[in-house]
């Protein structure tokens, strides 16, 4: 899953020189979307602002063609294209508009679950070897901030994660859930080490 | 359209040797297996061929196999296994990506759950954990870093592009323009360097660093927090579109100009049309009964002025659709009152059957838009316990209950007096929108303590009956059932204040409050238009001049459940709570779109339903289907093709499955 903040105005305000042609992605509409900040940012530069399209799904490149075909007049004017979406749409409009300067106005973060559904509580990073079976079901990849997987580092300090003590400890986790149901044995299974080129394989 | 659609998000079954070691495991196991998303829907693939091959093997040790769309959706793949959960199985086979399995683990509590399949890696980049996002099926990836490069680069992303990551150039180590880690895959910062020569722009040589802690696990944890908490809210599903009622929020309720010529349609509610009591050149006085009710669902219409009826013709209806029967009667502005309109002396006196044939005879409906008679609602077949007063207007735009509740805030709780009365329910609860804070205020100024005024968060569609009922009370409306099979009756305030109106002042419905808002809204406001008054006087009235429906939609109602009107001759009737002006999208929604199963519809649909079937089946006419996966419990809000990836018009499929249905019973 992932969000968008707007970027710093020191980092942008410079391109606000020239005219600007700006896109404002409203696609995953429901997960987290500074539409407010991005309002006003637009409110505040607007005699330097040729146009705004709002278009839904910024990232579905047949439905952004048409909406650029509709304003090419404008963009043909600008001297930069703001676009205000995850990164995924910056690209999309760079690749459809080759030859203009776009700029994203925001930056990307990544949140747990994949696309499409909202936001989950627990995440999956694709590692490619599913562990867990030896885990109780809790992911030692995405709940340990190490990502280990031969049990606990040993630094954690009252169940708390020694990176980041907001955290949980994702070994503890997975030795209580282990406990309850029964099947403590399975921690001291030893595994195998990640084979990280499974990532490029596909 | 045709898609070069991507397989995406997926899993495969562990290696053989793998799974034969995890099937050793004594004890029989039931397997739950995730439909996939993020892919073409096609013709189902149940069980999937090379997963009966393999799990054939092991035939003894299944139970069953259950297919689930969406498994990381706890809450509906929660209701799916419950029965499992309780049941005496207790070793789950999962076959799902990451998500779906960790997913059912939680659920599942203290029995086993077996990952029998690994998730597909997409990024093919070591170094960036999730380059694989964005909702198409698109080969555009973003590694979700934080600090956006695209500007330097072109927009083609170093971080996913480059097998090293590489910010600042190349690593010197590409050949012919390929990678060296991958002589597969092209060299990102050649294609950034041709990218940019394109724009007439060179890199630019400032040094730039990673910073990995830019969003910290703090920040994350409570932007996911909140986001799930808004989701949960009050009912499972909805959405929260752009509200935009700020334009007409605080304009007063004014009387709209009265029209020279009113069509009043003879169905202006749920059942059959009135009859016509009147003939033509009869002269008829405000507030005369001019159509008489016809069966036992029906309602009667009155006359909203005086003057002359000059012809009973077919015009164009603005909710059915089509060519229905209307009285068309010539104002003469006399504003004569028909003696009928006068209050009732000792209304506070009269008995329960008085009430409701004052109701019945003042040809009170439903206001909220479904028009569904006054009087059947308030004669429910089973004992009630609860009335909920709905005010929650949930609509983007409309305001029309919202000044209602301000201005005549009053009027409305001697209107809940009657019903509660008719009734005779102790608990009176009236949910209000967080939005309305004014109108949250007023009312509870005045209403006594036994009746609660409840806030609710925002979140469409909050006022649709069912789903307020879930909200408020908790209770769950059964398949295909009323409201009053869980013990409760939802009226809208502005039928309430319509009560009111009869009652105490012996005034029939003939005018109703209409917000006229949207885009190239000269004269937006909150409007008390009278019944019949026709659509092109307000259009003209409200609109700039001229209005050219080719690049605008003009909805009774508001954006998200308004029916569009092509036709400009057509009228008010009981059911308009506004008119909104959108300008169209570019992008034209179409039937023929493919869906992408992103399952945004399963997580917005307020009903727990399953829309994309209804887009599939109905696509193949597989009409039989579409009632399987409970089409009938539909209440058409408009969530599912709101946030549609693919803008497929899910509701047409829905309608046409619903009619389909209905004429099936």
């Amino acid at each position: 899953m992932l969000i968008t903040k707007v970027k710093e105005l020191k980092e942008i305000e410079k391109f606000f020189n020239g005219k600007t042609y700006i896109f404002k992605c409203f696609g995953c509409k429901e997960v987290y979307f500074p539409e407010e900040e991005i309002t006003g940012l637009i409110n505040e530069k607007k005699d330097k602002i040729l146009g705004v399209a709002r278009v839904d799904y910024l990232c579905r490149k047949d439905f952004s063609k048409l909406y650029i075909e509709k304003n090419i007049s404008y963009i043909e004017k600008a001297d930069f294209i703001f676009v205000f979406s995850c990164g995924v749409g910056v690209q999309t409009v760079s690749k459809l508009i080759e030859n203009k300067i776009v700029i994203p106005g925001c930056d990307t973060y990544y949140l747990n679950g994949f696309q499409g559904l909202n936001v989950l509580e627990c995440d999956c990073q694709q590692c490619g070897e599913c562990y867990l079976n030896y885990t109780g079901g809790i992911c030692p990849i995405t709940s340990c901030s190490k990502g280990l997987l031969n049990g606990a580092c040993g630094g954690s300090k009252n169940g708390k994660c020694e990176v980041n003590s907001e955290m949980d400890c994702g070994w503890i986790l997975i030795y209580e859930k282990l406990k309850k149901i029964g099947k403590l044995d399975v921690i001291k299974k030893y595994i195998k080490p990640r084979n990280y080129e499974l990532y490029e394989k596909f | 359209m045709n898609y070069n659609i991507l397989d995406y998000t997926k899993y495969r079954l562990k290696p053989k040797e793998e799974l034969e070691e995890l099937f050793k495991e004594s004890g029989e196991i039931f397997i739950i297996w995730c439909k996939k998303c993020y892919k073409k829907f096609e013709e189902e693939v149940p069980e999937c061929k090379e997963l009966n091959d393999v799990l054939n093997n092991y035939q003894k040790k299944i139970i069953a196999c259950l297919g689930i769309d969406f498994l990381c959706n706890s809450y509906l793949t929660k209701k799916k296994i419950n029965e499992l959960i309780e049941s005496k199985i207790d070793i789950f086979g999962i076959i799902s990506c990451g998500l779906g399995i960790q997913t059912v683990a939680k659920l599942i509590g203290n029995k086993k759950a077996i990952a029998l399949s690994d998730t597909i890696p997409q990024s093919g980049n070591a170094t960036s954990i999730s380059g694989y996002h964005g909702i198409a099926l698109e080969e555009e990836k973003c590694g979700a870093c934080g600090q956006c490069y695209l500007e330097i680069t072109g927009g083609i992303c170093p971080i996913v592009e480059c097998s090293k990551s590489l910010i600042n150039g190349p690593c010197g180590g590409s050949k012919n323009g390929k990678c060296e880690v991958n002589p597969d895959k092209d060299c990102a910062w050649v294609k950034i360097y041709e990218r940019l020569k394109k724009q007439k722009r060179v890199f630019s040589k400032e040094i730039k660093i990673r910073n990995y802690n830019k969003f910290t696990y703090g920040e994350k944890s409570k932007i996911s927090f909140v986001s799930i908490e808004n989701r949960k809210e009050g009912f499972y599903g909805g959405v929260h579109p752009l509200q935009r009622k700020e334009i007409t929020e605080n304009i007063p309720v004014e009387k709209f100009p009265s029209p020279e010529y009113l069509i009043v349609f003879l169905s202006q509610h749920t059942g059959l049309p009135a009859k016509p009591i009147v003939r033509i050149g009869e002269r008829v006085k405000v507030g005369q009964k001019i159509g008489e009710i016809q069966g036992f669902i029906s309602s009667s219409i009155h006359s909203p002025v005086s003057g002359k009826v000059i012809s009973i013709e077919e015009k164009m209806h603005p909710s059915l659709l089509k060519m229905s029967l209307a009285i068309i009667i010539e104002n003469d502005f006399l504003e004569e009152i028909d003696p009928s309109i006068k209050p009732f002396s000792d209304c506070e006196n009269m008995k329960k059957e008085e009430l409701i044939e004052i109701i019945k005879e003042k040809g009170i409906v439903g206001l909220g838009g479904a028009m569904f008679p006054t009087h059947v609602k308030l004669s429910p077949p089973k004992p009630v316990d609860t009335l909920i007063v709905n005010g929650c207007e949930c609509e983007p735009y409309l305001n029309g209950d919202n000044r209602l509740m301000i201005e005549f805030s009053e009027e409305i709780f001697q209107g809940i007096k009657v019903v509660r009365k008719i009734l005779d329910v102790k608990n009176v609860i009236i949910g209000i929108e967080e939005n309305k804070p004014l109108s949250i205020e007023n009312m509870k100024k005045v209403v006594d303590s036994s009746i609660i005024v409840k806030e609710l968060k925002t979140k469409y569609p909050e006022g649709a009956e069912k789903i307020l009922i879930k909200a408020l009370l908790g209770r769950v409306v059964p398949d295909r059932g009323l409201p009053f099979d869980v013990g409760v009756v939802v009226l809208n305030v502005a039928t309430i204040f319509s009560i009111y109106q009869a009652i105490f002042k012996g005034t029939p419905l003939f005018e109703r409050i209409v917000t006229v808002s949207g885009e190239n809204c000269i004269r937006p406001g909150n409007y008390l238009i009278k019944i019949g008054t026709p659509l092109k006087n307000i259009v003209d009235y409200c609109f700039t001049q001229n209005l050219e429906l080719d690049n605008f939609k003009l909805y009774m109602g508001g954006p998200m459940m308004g029916i569009e009107q092509k036709n400009l001759d057509t009228s008010v009737i009981k059911g308009t709570t506004g008119y909104t002006l959108i300008r169209k999208s570019p992008v034209s929604f179409s039937r023929e779109n493919e869906c992408i199963k992103c399952g945004r519809c399963v997580d917005v649909c307020p009903m727990e339903l399953y829309p994309l079937y209804y887009v599939f089946y109905g696509k193949r006419e597989m009409w039989d289907e579409c009632v399987n996966y409970n089409v009938k419990n539909c209440i058409e809000c408009g969530c599912c093709e709101y946030i549609c990836s693919s803008k497929i018009k899910i509701l047409d499929f829905i309608k046409e499955a619903k009619k389909y249905a209905n004429n099936k019973s």
